[in-house]
């Protein structure tokens, strides 16, 4: 078969006008990264702060990229630290989003590959020499409150037991009849603790979590609900506990 | 000839290139078509309508899929995701707390039309006697309220629009309005309202709005806005949209809302009342939803045989097909009333004072032996009902024996429970010809849904007078919505009355509904909050109002803070031929817990994009 020169042309012709239409992408990707750590205000030995994941965040705002930017959130992890390696370089507001801590002013900065920003927080209550006494299936749990900075402090709601079978264990990760169910409303629902109003043995909290199943290992931790913006806790650290067979 | 035949062809395309091309586009309808005619002008108003954000059998509060909102604009058939469903009133297929965020509604166009309806009707005022155009323009103020309505108890503040947009005329700066404060949307509803009230009809054809319906909207959202001034100025999240005022309302200002509240409430006296046509309470409780002639109607949404887009699913949504079309001839049931939300008309009484639960001869000894309440019994179907003849024989399951106290029996883990349960219907205890779970009946916890999951069923808006099955299929019920009634009127007013403290009031208008339910009366010693706010769920329960009202009380976060809902169970005891009945966790045990966010659902992202004029968006999200 003998090609003709007008065919050739037209096969020439729809190859450019197939190809006309493509632009090259070279917009850079997704290839910067933020990540840190949220350190307990004040702590020399550089401790985290007592989270469970997602319990509050880091919210970013792409400032580079619009003067109202949609935000996105990255959620603290249960080690207290974050990591997004998926961003847009640019230059950014970083802030923390929820939580039971006193308010960190926002940061703004460029977000580059490897990027890193640590943040230092204070809890509005620590728990401290928290004490986990199992007996039999029932398991009592303690601790002892302190308030880093004393006034202003939001309502408490709520103790809260948090009992999981992995370390993962906190609000939204525990299991509900070990946990919501056997919560302490303080004293009831409607009429909240004020920080500047309990007494020294109401700072000592306990709870009783009863029922548990033998054999079983469980993770267990205590937490305190404010009446926030968001209902946000502290949390106590974990311990784990092995309820025995028999 | 060559020539000649060139000098005609130009000669031609030089005649014809003078005509100018100002056909008017076939496929849109101008002005005149419009509002040349009253025909022409209802079927413009029949769209507004249409899309009137009524929340009735077939709303569905969080949407659907991407681009289908949540009013019935894509034949939605799924009655069962009803608000009540995610806050308490019912538990249904929302895995939880799933409305919070609504659907970004954002009806602008079609408050659009509504402006554009304004601004064109006077300019062809002369086709029509005066009084005409002023019910129209009435009319449309009312409408225009409603959007509004719908927009200030989703968003708080948002841009009030007065005028039609036009666009390139106008520029995009000009078209990016910037929101409004809370208070000044909800005095512009009022002052709309106020408008059509003046202007609208006394009288208007079924299914479109006349002043009172104006005067009905207007309490509501005045009550709404009094109590958003008063307990969202003690709950709230704080946040910049607070601070400029777009969320929020200044606690001093409940009063004034009450009061204008009161004032529309009372514009109904006299006009309409309370539906008591049968002598029976149940009976007339029960029909007061199903009679289109109903005093107590002010404003219905209708629905016609005919076409299966006029048509809804309630009837085959909200009862037990079972699979084997058992009290309807398709469809399926998937949302089911609490025990929470029965106990609102008073404790069941189902355990002896050992502990023990009560033996029953049959199911239906529970409520014939209780005393309660028709309005109750109206609402709900309880465990040996009937329904088109059928029996609401629904079992969780049947013991073999039982000599355990209640509260210990229910608080053993699942396993150590030893009741025979099944996940099918037709499944017989052993030993006899009894099926297990009966053909209403339960399914366990890791089982499906169609069956109750708490042991009752909804009977509000049940047409038990269709016992035809074969017409009791999806997208076969035509029972009108009823979207404003006078016991909402007397229940607006009467709750403004506790708040302003004119208990007087208030126990007349809480009395008159109470006798009507088959009540006893209250005295002036009840008039707290908490009994007209106890009143009024249990009047309009599934009428999609509880969610709005948990929330304009701003106790949402209280009431649904990690929340379980319980059911009533019935059991059969085999070895003593009786049935007891257990207060337990609903089947599925689901949490509802709802964020402080949720007072105020986001604005949409993609009206954020549109519009940074819309900033700052609401608290915390």
């Amino acid at each position: 078969m003998k090609l003709r020169i007008s065919t050739i042309m037209l096969g020439v012709s729809m190859l450019m006008a197939g190809t006309s239409c493509i632009k090259k992408d070279n917009f850079p990707g997704p290839n910067a990264s933020l990540t840190g750590s949220l350190f307990l205000d004040g702590s020399s030995s550089k401790t985290t702060v007592q989270t469970s994941t997602g319990n509050f965040n880091i919210r970013l705002e792409e400032l580079s990229y619009s003067a109202t930017p949609a935000p996105q959130d990255i959620p603290i992890k249960n080690d207290g630290t974050y990591e997004n390696d998926k961003l847009f370089a640019g230059h950014y507001r970083v802030s923390i989003k929820g939580g039971a801590f006193w308010p960190v002013a926002p940061v703004e900065t460029d977000i580059r590959q490897g990027s890193k920003l640590d943040f230092q927080m204070t809890p509005y209550l620590l728990l401290n020499n928290f004490k986990a006494t199992l007996t039999d299936t029932v398991l009592a749990l303690t601790a002892d409150l302190s308030a880093p900075i004393d006034g202003g402090i939001p309502q408490i709601i709520e103790i809260d037991p948090y009992v999981n079978t992995t370390k993962f264990v906190g609000p939204g990760a525990a299991i509900y009849q070990f946990s919501e169910s056997q919560k302490l409303p303080v004293p009831s629902a409607s009429s909240p603790w004020d920080w500047s109003t309990l007494t020294p043995a109401q700072k000592s909290i306990g709870v009783t979590v009863t029922g548990l199943i033998r054999g079983r290992t469980f993770f267990v931790r205590l937490g305190v609900k404010f009446n926030n913006d968001d209902k946000s806790s502290n949390l106590s650290e974990v311990i784990q506990v092995d309820v025995p067979k028999q | 000839m060559k020539k000649l035949l060139a000098v005609f062809i130009i000669g031609l395309a030089a005649l014809s290139s003078c005509q100018k091309l100002d056909i008017l586009p076939p496929n849109i309808l101008s002005d005149d078509q419009i509002f040349s005619s009253q025909a022409g002008i209802e079927t413009y108003l029949a769209q507004v309508y249409r899309k009137l954000p009524i929340e009735d059998f077939t709303y569905r509060p969080a949407g659907r899929n991407a681009g289908e909102g949540g009013f019935n604009l894509h034949h939605e058939w799924e009655h069962f995701y009803h608000a009540g469903g995610a806050c308490g009133e019912m538990v249904g297929p929302y895995g939880g707390m799933d409305i919070g965020n609504g659907f970004g509604y954002w009806p602008y166009d079609d408050i659009r039309a509504v402006n554009y309806l304004l601004e064109t009707l006077p300019k062809y005022a002369k086709n029509y006697p005066a009084a005409t155009v002023a019910n129209l323009i009435g009319e449309a103020h009312f409408l225009r309220a409603y959007y509004y309505f719908a927009l200030a108890k989703r968003y708080g503040g948002i841009p009030i629009i007065k005028n039609v947009q036009n666009y390139p005329q106008q520029s995009i700066k000009d078209l990016q309005v910037p929101r409004d404060k809370e208070e000044d949307v909800w005095n512009f509803i009022g002052d709309d309202l106020d408008s059509a009230w003046n202007t609208m009809p006394a009288t208007n054809e079924t299914g479109r709005a006349d002043k009172y319906g104006a005067a009905a909207l207007k309490s509501r959202a005045m009550l709404y806005a009094g109590s958003i001034a008063k307990y969202g100025s003690q709950n709230f999240v704080g946040g910049a949209a607070r601070d400029q005022g777009f969320v929020g309302i200044s606690a001093d200002k409940a009063a004034g809302f009450y009061q204008k509240a009161i004032d529309a409430a009372k514009l109904l006296e006299g006009h309409y009342s309370l539906y008591r046509k049968v002598a029976d309470k149940l009976t007339n409780y029960t029909d007061l939803f199903l009679d289109v002639q109903s005093p107590e109607n002010i404003l219905t949404r209708d629905y016609f045989s005919g076409e299966s887009e006029r048509m809804h699913s309630w009837d085959a949504t909200m009862s037990p097909n079972s699979g084997m079309n058992y009290m309807t001839g398709d469809g399926l049931s998937r949302a089911y009333p609490t025990l929470e939300l029965v106990e609102r008309f008073g404790i069941l009484d189902v355990t002896n004072a050992d502990g023990t639960p009560k033996r029953y001869n049959q199911l239906a000894d529970l409520w014939q032996g209780q005393n309660l309440e028709p309005r109750l019994l109206a609402t709900v179907y309880f465990p040996g009902e009937t329904l088109r003849g059928k029996l609401f024989d629904q079992r969780r399951g049947i013991y073999p024996t039982f000599n355990y106290k209640s509260a210990d029996e229910v608080a053993k883990p699942g396993g150590d429970r030893k009741f025979a349960s099944s996940g099918d219907h037709n499944t017989l205890y052993a030993g006899s010809n009894m099926t297990v779970i009966g053909n209403a009946g339960m399914f366990p916890s890791s089982g499906a849904d169609n069956n109750t999951r708490t042991g009752f069923y909804v009977r509000k808006y049940i047409n038990y007078k269709q016992t035809d099955l074969t017409k009791i299929t999806l997208f076969s019920s035509t029972t009108h919505w009823i979207e404003f009634r006078y016991a909402e009127v007397l229940l607006n007013r009467a709750e403004a009355d506790i708040e302003t403290g004119q208990t007087d009031d208030a126990l007349i208008c809480l009395n008159d509904i109470r006798d009507r339910a088959g009540a006893s009366p209250l005295t002036l010693a009840n008039m707290v909050v908490d009994t007209v706010r106890n009143e009024r769920c249990k009047e309009l329960a599934f009428e999609n109002h509880y969610w709005w009202d948990i929330k304009r009380w701003r106790i949402a976060d209280v009431v649904l803070n990690n929340a379980r809902f319980h059911g009533l169970m019935p059991y059969y005891v085999y070895d003593e031929g009786k049935y007891i009945f257990l207060k337990e966790p609903e089947t599925f045990q689901r949490n509802y817990n709802f964020d402080k966010r949720f007072y105020y659902e986001p604005l949409p992202g993609g009206q954020l994009n549109s519009n940074p004029n819309l900033y700052p968006q609401n608290p915390n999200y």
